[in-house]
């Protein structure tokens, strides 16, 4: 038998497919279905049709809307130290050229910390008054004393505290994709403007950012994408604690469905949060690399 | 251009910072880890063990199920780095080799399930992992990884097969060699080296998994970074073993980086290393 070309790609695509569609697809099936039904995790095969029930109840507990709000103000925190400081640090790095070698073997050092690692190592160094965080803040003399800040405890910080061990672990990842994109731009380029007598602010912002543009934006994205979905370095440092003050969409998500057993409302969250995802990152999609390519 | 004094010196600055910053929190640890058990919180924290001890280590062995986890952890890694290998290098090839709207279709279907947050993909997992009987055991973890595995190794795998040049198959394909043929001796040979750094990212991904063990493994094939995680809840916290754990927990995600730093980046972009 003769296979065509064709045929052959499909043949060795097929059971990738299959494998995708049984283990990704088939689940997001069955998400979708049961976020149209009451069920329980213990007898998952005796659902009820609710219709929107469960969107409806979603949409309007006070705790999950406060859970989508946290889960914005976390990727937003988390995104935009990541972003600054990444930046930051690839200009450096842009500027001190073959020297920053060492620097960037050391920069990446955290990429190969696992996330919970991080997680717990970051608790361990915020325990509210024998953390060292807060003895070396003492020490500096920025508080008074080590058990001023409780970083892990206090309902009001602890969001920013959860972001980081996020902000330490990907920080590198955003400088050393931007340090590649800036080595990218031509040196003639930028050469040409300083003589035509553009300041460096000014060919910071006419020439590097709008040429970085496109890298600008896949960090952004991925990064934005993975913070957004971030549990388990959360989970590890505060089970989403104290009293909720930590507990972001996919925390609330699999307590939903786990403590109590409420795998209907759990799947209709499920849906909202991977529907709100996929607008966002089309948004900032076109937003940031359609704009730079329409010029 | 020659650099001033002040500039140098806050680029000499910038770089302390960002070397204090990047790498005191981990060596923090390691030296925790390295102190007697009762050291490990003291008031005021101590920078350098006072007296080296190996006690944190050693009462690992008083925890059969923490060390049975490293054991599952790696386990449950090889069994879904071969699952991953078996689907993603046919598919690879196909897509890189053979330009067709099917294989755009599936590269671009294997990029949104980056987008899928896992605990939407978890739930019903558990369903079905239950109805076939898996959960709980090394290949039902195994196969749930496998969904962020197969993904991440087909985009690494299509870009080193597009550097393969055509001619070597051509060639192959004039001698008499099947399609399959030119595949297996041909291809998988010259990608070899694509193939070992594809399946370290896959091990890794794995090894560092989180969400999907917690919903699927419970006492039977627990893995280590589930045991870890509950480690503070069950024994209140010991932190002594706790760094202990850590380090080794994280000691083969650190080897295998530094085998491959200068693909890092690559990996983490389809979300290898970190979640």
């Amino acid at each position: 038998m003769r296979l065509t070309d064709r045929a052959f790609v499909l043949l060795l695509i097929l059971p990738a497919a299959l494998f995708l569609a049984a283990f990704v697809g088939y689940p997001l099936f069955l998400l979708l279905r049961d976020s149209f039904h009451e069920v329980s995790i213990y007898a998952p095969a005796e659902g009820i049709f609710v219709g929107w029930d469960n969107y409806a109840k979603a949409l309007s507990s006070a705790r999950v809307l406060g859970a989508a709000q946290r889960t914005l103000a976390y990727t937003a925190l988390a995104l935009s130290a990541e972003f600054v400081l990444g930046f930051g640090a690839a200009l450096l790095f842009n500027a001190l050229g073959r020297r920053s070698e060492i620097l960037r073997t050391i920069f990446a050092f955290p990429l190969m910390i696992p996330p919970i690692v991080a997680g717990l190592l970051w608790r361990f160094m915020l325990i509210d008054n024998i953390g060292i965080v807060n003895h070396i803040l003492e020490a500096l003399g920025i508080i008074a004393d080590a058990s001023d800040i409780s970083w892990l405890g206090d309902r009001d910080i602890v969001l920013f505290s959860v972001a980081l061990p996020n902000i330490w672990l990907t920080t590198s990842f955003v400088a050393l994709v931007l340090y590649t994109g800036l080595k990218n731009i031509s040196s003639e380029l930028i050469e040409a403007a300083k003589i035509d007598g553009a300041s460096a602010f000014q060919r910071f912002r006419r020439l590097t950012l709008p040429l970085l543009r496109p890298v600008i934006a896949v960090v952004l994205i991925l990064r934005g994408i993975d913070a957004a979905r971030a549990f388990d370095m959360i989970w590890i440092q505060t089970e989403g604690g104290p009293r909720f003050a930590s507990e972001i969409l996919s925390i609330h998500i699999y307590r939903t469905m786990i403590r109590y057993g409420n795998v209907g409302e759990a799947s209709a969250i499920a849906m909202l949060f991977m529907l709100a995802m996929l607008l966002m990152s089309a948004a900032a999609f076109f937003l940031i690399w359609g704009r730079g390519s329409a010029r | 251009m020659k650099a001033t004094f002040a500039e140098r010196g806050i680029v000499a600055l910038l770089v302390a910072l960002i070397v204090i910053v990047y790498v005191f929190p981990y060596a923090f640890l390691v030296s925790t880890s390295l102190k007697p058990p009762a050291d490990a919180l003291t008031i005021p924290p101590t920078l350098l063990p006072q007296r080296l001890s190996l006690d944190n280590y050693r009462a690992i062995s008083e925890f059969p199920s923490v060390q049975r986890s490293f054991g599952n952890s790696s386990l449950i890694a090889l069994l879904c780095t071969g699952i991953t290998l078996l689907l993603a290098v046919p598919a690879a090839y196909g897509v890189a080799r053979y330009a067709s709207w099917a294989g755009k279709l599936f590269l671009l279907a294997a990029l949104i399930t980056r987008l899928i947050p896992p605990v939407a993909v978890g739930i019903p997992l558990f369903a079905i992992m239950r109805s076939l009987g898996l959960t709980d055991t090394h290949i039902g973890v195994a196969l749930a990884h496998a969904t962020i595995g197969v993904p991440l190794a087909i985009w690494l795998l299509a870009s080193f097969m597009e550097g393969i040049p055509r001619e070597l198959e051509e060639a192959a394909r004039v001698d008499g060699c099947s399609r399959l043929g030119a595949l297996l001796r041909i291809i998988i040979p010259v990608a070899a080296g694509g193939i070992a750094v594809t399946a370290i990212f896959v091990f890794l991904a794995s090894w560092n998994e989180f969400l999907f063990s917690l919903l699927l493994s419970s006492t039977g094939v627990k893995t280590a970074p589930i045991a870890i995680a509950e480690f503070k809840s069950q024994y209140s916290i010991q932190w002594g073993t706790m760094t202990s754990l850590s380090v080794l927990y994280s000691l083969p995600v650190i080897l295998f980086s530094l085998l491959m730093q200068k693909r890092i980046v690559a990996g983490m972009t389809m979300g290898a290393v970190k979640g």
